[in-house]
């Protein structure tokens, strides 16, 4: 009886235990916080350029996956005299030298813009990849899908937070946060790459541009962490 | 034949330079030339450069890269035959960075808490550009001992340098680094960096000498256990092999040959018991006494026995006669034993015992060793029987324990019948000896106040082998063919002898077997005074039986004997209470033992 009774003390006490712990570790990986909450730890602004560098290089991680599955199966298309990609629109330096030329402001400009080109035909991809017969390969796939629009999409948020800090320490004085509507539409962006339903094909050539875009997105970001912080890191 | 674009590297993501591989040229003079096309736009550009990068290449500039743009290149081979194109190959400068190798590495010996390690650094490859972020590089480093083959490898990630803990004194070591953009190719191994590592000799050896210390305390203390413990992990180990002994008996002592300690030794302590001992005490296991009907053991036994009586000469009971006896025991041991070889094998012995004794299964059949004239040796010889009897002293014994002494005195005089059957003839001896206390077994009457002997509670005999002689056994020259049986001991503590007869007597009281022989002087009785009253003559039947079957004598003693005291003295005749004859032994000579009860018939 009695050790029963301690053995249900211990279990609820491990239970708080962990209870506490699970918290305390959420807190830590709590998003960022909102103006005014005391409790909450407020990352600084070098914590945020790492998480969004880490995520940024997750992504192009999967991206590049995705696309070497795809590159060993089918053949490319041809796409002398054409644009492969449906950002094409969007200037990005090619250069390090053009890309330092930028400035913080547009450099964080052109990383928003292109995020939010692949936010929606990823899902549809996804979705896409989802209806596709073939289960074997499409189970994985459809499921890096799905996990690269929610990076996506994380990381649009949190680059736009990161562009925010940095206008109010003074360092984006430029920044307009807003980005126009017509930049991002969904429905021009995929019919870019097919002529009717998205078929295995159009997912290569999707893949293809995603990949090379995400890179992009992860070496623009490290130029800003770096200009704007020269640690020892960079 | 076609030329192959082979490989297209950049180092830093602002150049690069492709290679491509000469076809057959079929001997003529070839030119190359490399053409490519920017990201799907029609415009046909020509290499800018086909000397930087050595033959066969084509290194395209800062001004001439674009990164995330795809380079759609073509190697075209022209010589006098005509001309050939190369399959084009698609290239972007973001996925073919091979950086090259770390700079300025350097390892320097270190030391934490008095343990060595190796902290090595290095630098990025200069041209790399990770200052403005524009290449993320990681690096990896591999260590090894100098002469050994295999590398131990680090991945050090982003950091530019790198410590290595699990390293020996007084050894040289071998460092490589190399490194990769985060999605690229990685770099070659940087030149060998080698450190060598300085004795730290003390250290070491201080950590030795204290394992060493340690080991050898463990150890003392694991010997001192094993010493301490030697018997029984012997018997754990080797169990020892049961021989034949006796309770209490050394048989040492035989060896060295020495009677008084023979003596001594047959001398049982607390033997006989006193009255007042428990009845468990006087509890005395079965003698049970398996003869084989090999001779030869038999004799071979006698005449150690004969030997041993050899040693024993005078013991302190006995008197003067008892030192004569001996020597007389003597001859007739060699005598005996002389007989045996002639008259050759026989049946082993087999010890009849009289109704009691029946449930002994004692059996054994004897030769007829009696046919030469033993009779004075016979006179001498049985009073051998009692010679022993001085080591079962005063105290008077159980009926059983007497009779089985007695028995063990009569089989000792045969020998010991070897122990378990007559299969056993020949091999080894097992003789067991055991003093079981049945006193159911043996309903004799008891005589009136014969006293009681006690025997010693366990005298076990066992042996095996032809040559050991239990203790008992080696009672003074017994031959196997005299016996004495004792008879009966009258009131007066009289002990009747009578020589063993043969097999067939199953009477109560008497189974007279006349030993061998003319002159034999049956014990009647035994005198009060401890004197033994024997009677001469009767003989003539045991010979015939003898001579018939080779003599089955069987050897027991009906009766019990009384002793009171340790020693009879010798006397040549007595009286017998119911019997005519003066016992008169002519030329025998009654050697003085001590008397026993034993249970009458």
């Amino acid at each position: 009886m009695d050790s029963l009774v301690v053995l249900t003390v211990l279990t609820w006490f491990a239970v708080i235990a962990l209870m506490y712990l699970k918290y305390s570790v959420m807190a830590d990986a709590a998003p960022i916080c909102s103006y005014g909450q005391a409790t909450c730890h407020v990352p600084s602004l070098a914590d945020l350029f790492d998480r969004v560098i880490q995520q940024s290089s997750r992504m192009h991680g999967i991206s590049t996956d995705l696309h070497s599955e795809f590159d060993h199966y089918l053949p490319s298309k041809n796409f002398i005299g054409k644009q492969r990609c449906h950002t094409y629109a969007i200037l990005t330096p090619d250069d390090k030298e053009k890309a330092q030329r930028l400035g913080r402001e547009q450099l964080t400009e052109v990383i928003l813009r292109l995020l939010m080109a692949w936010g929606d035909p990823l899902s549809q991809l996804h979705w896409s990849m989802s209806q596709d017969q073939n289960q074997d390969f499409n189970q994985y796939r459809s499921n890096k899908a799905l996990e690269i629009s929610d990076i996506v999409r994380e990381l649009k948020d949190g680059v736009i937070k990161v562009a925010e800090r940095m206008k109010r320490l003074g360092l984006n004085g430029n920044f307009v946060s807003y980005i126009s509507p017509e930049n991002v539409d969904p429905f021009s962006a995929i019919s870019f790459y097919k002529r009717g339903e998205l078929n295995s094909v159009d997912h290569q050539d999707l893949l293809y541009c995603f990949r090379r875009d995400s890179h992009k997105v992860k070496t623009y970001l490290r130029i800003l962490k770096c200009s704007t912080f020269p640690t020892l890191d960079c | 034949d076609k030329p192959k674009l082979t490989s297209c590297r950049s180092p830093e993501k602002e150049t690069f330079t492709c290679w491509w591989q000469p076809g057959h040229d079929g001997g003529l003079p070839t030119t190359y030339a490399l053409y490519y096309l920017k990201d799907n736009s029609d415009t046909i550009y020509e290499c800018p450069d086909y000397h930087t990068a050595g033959e066969n290449s084509c290194f395209f500039n800062k001004n001439d890269t674009s990164v995330w743009v795809n380079y759609n290149i073509t190697v075209v081979a022209t010589n006098a035959l005509g001309s050939n194109f190369s399959d084009p190959e698609d290239v972007d400068v973001a996925y073919i960075v091979q950086p090259h190798t770390p700079e300025n590495v350097t390892v320097n010996v270190m030391e934490d808490k008095g343990w060595p390690f190796l902290r090595v650094s290095w630098e990025s490859p200069h041209k790399a550009d990770i200052r403005s972020g524009w290449i993320t590089l990681i690096y990896e480093l591999r260590v090894k001992l100098e002469g050994e083959e295999e590398w131990e490898e680090h991945h050090a990630g982003q950091q530019k340098m790198f410590n290595i803990f699990s390293i020996r004194s007084g050894s040289t070591y071998l460092v490589q680094v190399r490194c990769k953009p985060d999605h690229g190719f990685w770099s070659e191994w940087s030149s060998t960096t080698y450190v060598k590592v300085p004795e730290y000799f003390f250290r070491e050896r201080s950590l030795w000498i204290l394992v060493m210390i340690f080991s050898s305390f463990t150890l003392i203390i694991l010997l001192w256990i094993v010493h301490m413990n030697s018997h029984s992990l012997k018997h754990c180990l080797l169990p020892p092999v049961p021989g034949p002994k006796i309770k209490g008996f050394d048989q040492q002592i035989f060896k060295n040959g020495r009677s008084d300690e023979i003596l001594s030794a047959l001398m049982v302590p607390n033997f006989p018991p006193t009255k007042s001992s428990n009845y468990e005490d006087l509890l005395v296991e079965y003698l049970e006494v398996y003869v084989s009907e090999e001779q030869e053991l038999i004799l071979e036994e006698s005449k150690d026995s004969c030997l041993k009586s050899d040693s024993s000469t005078c013991d302190s009971d006995s008197g003067r006669g008892s030192c004569d006896s001996h020597t007389l025991l003597t001859d007739k041991c060699g005598e005996a034993k002389r007989e045996r070889r002639a008259s050759g094998e026989d049946s082993g012995m087999t010890i009849e015992s009289q109704k009691g004794w029946e449930e002994e299964a004692l059996s054994y059949t004897q030769e007829d060793v009696a046919t030469p004239d033993v009779s004075s040796r016979r006179v001498k010889t049985w009073p051998s029987v009692f010679s022993t009897v001085p080591q079962y002293t005063t105290s008077p014994l159980d009926q059983k324990t007497s009779l089985e002494l007695s028995k063990q005195h009569c089989l000792s005089d045969t020998l010991f019948p070897p122990g378990s059957s007559t299969k056993e003839v020949l091999g080894p001896n097992y003789w067991e000896f055991d003093l079981s206390n049945k006193q159911s077994h043996l309903p004799q009457p008891q005589t009136h106040g014969s006293q009681q002997l006690q025997a010693h509670s366990d005298v076990n005999i066992s042996y095996t082998g032809n040559k050991q002689v239990p203790a008992l056994l080696q009672l003074p020259g017994f031959k196997s063919t005299e016996y004495v049986e004792v008879q009966k001991v009258n009131q007066e503590d009289m002990v009747i002898l009578q020589p063993v007869e043969s097999d067939n007597c199953g009477r109560d009281e008497e189974c007279p077997h006349v030993l061998q022989g003319e002159d034999y002087s049956k014990v009647k009785g035994v005198g009060s005074d401890n004197l033994l009253l024997l009677q001469s003559g009767v003989k003539a039947r045991m010979g015939d039986e003898m001579e018939a079957n080779g003599v089955s004598e069987s050897c027991y003693t009906s009766s019990s004997f009384a002793t009171t005291q340790k020693h009879i003295d010798s006397m040549h005749s007595a009286t017998i209470p119911g019997q005519e004859e003066p016992i008169r032994a002519t030329t025998g000579y009654v050697d003085t033992t001590t008397m026993f009860t034993l249970p009458m018939y």
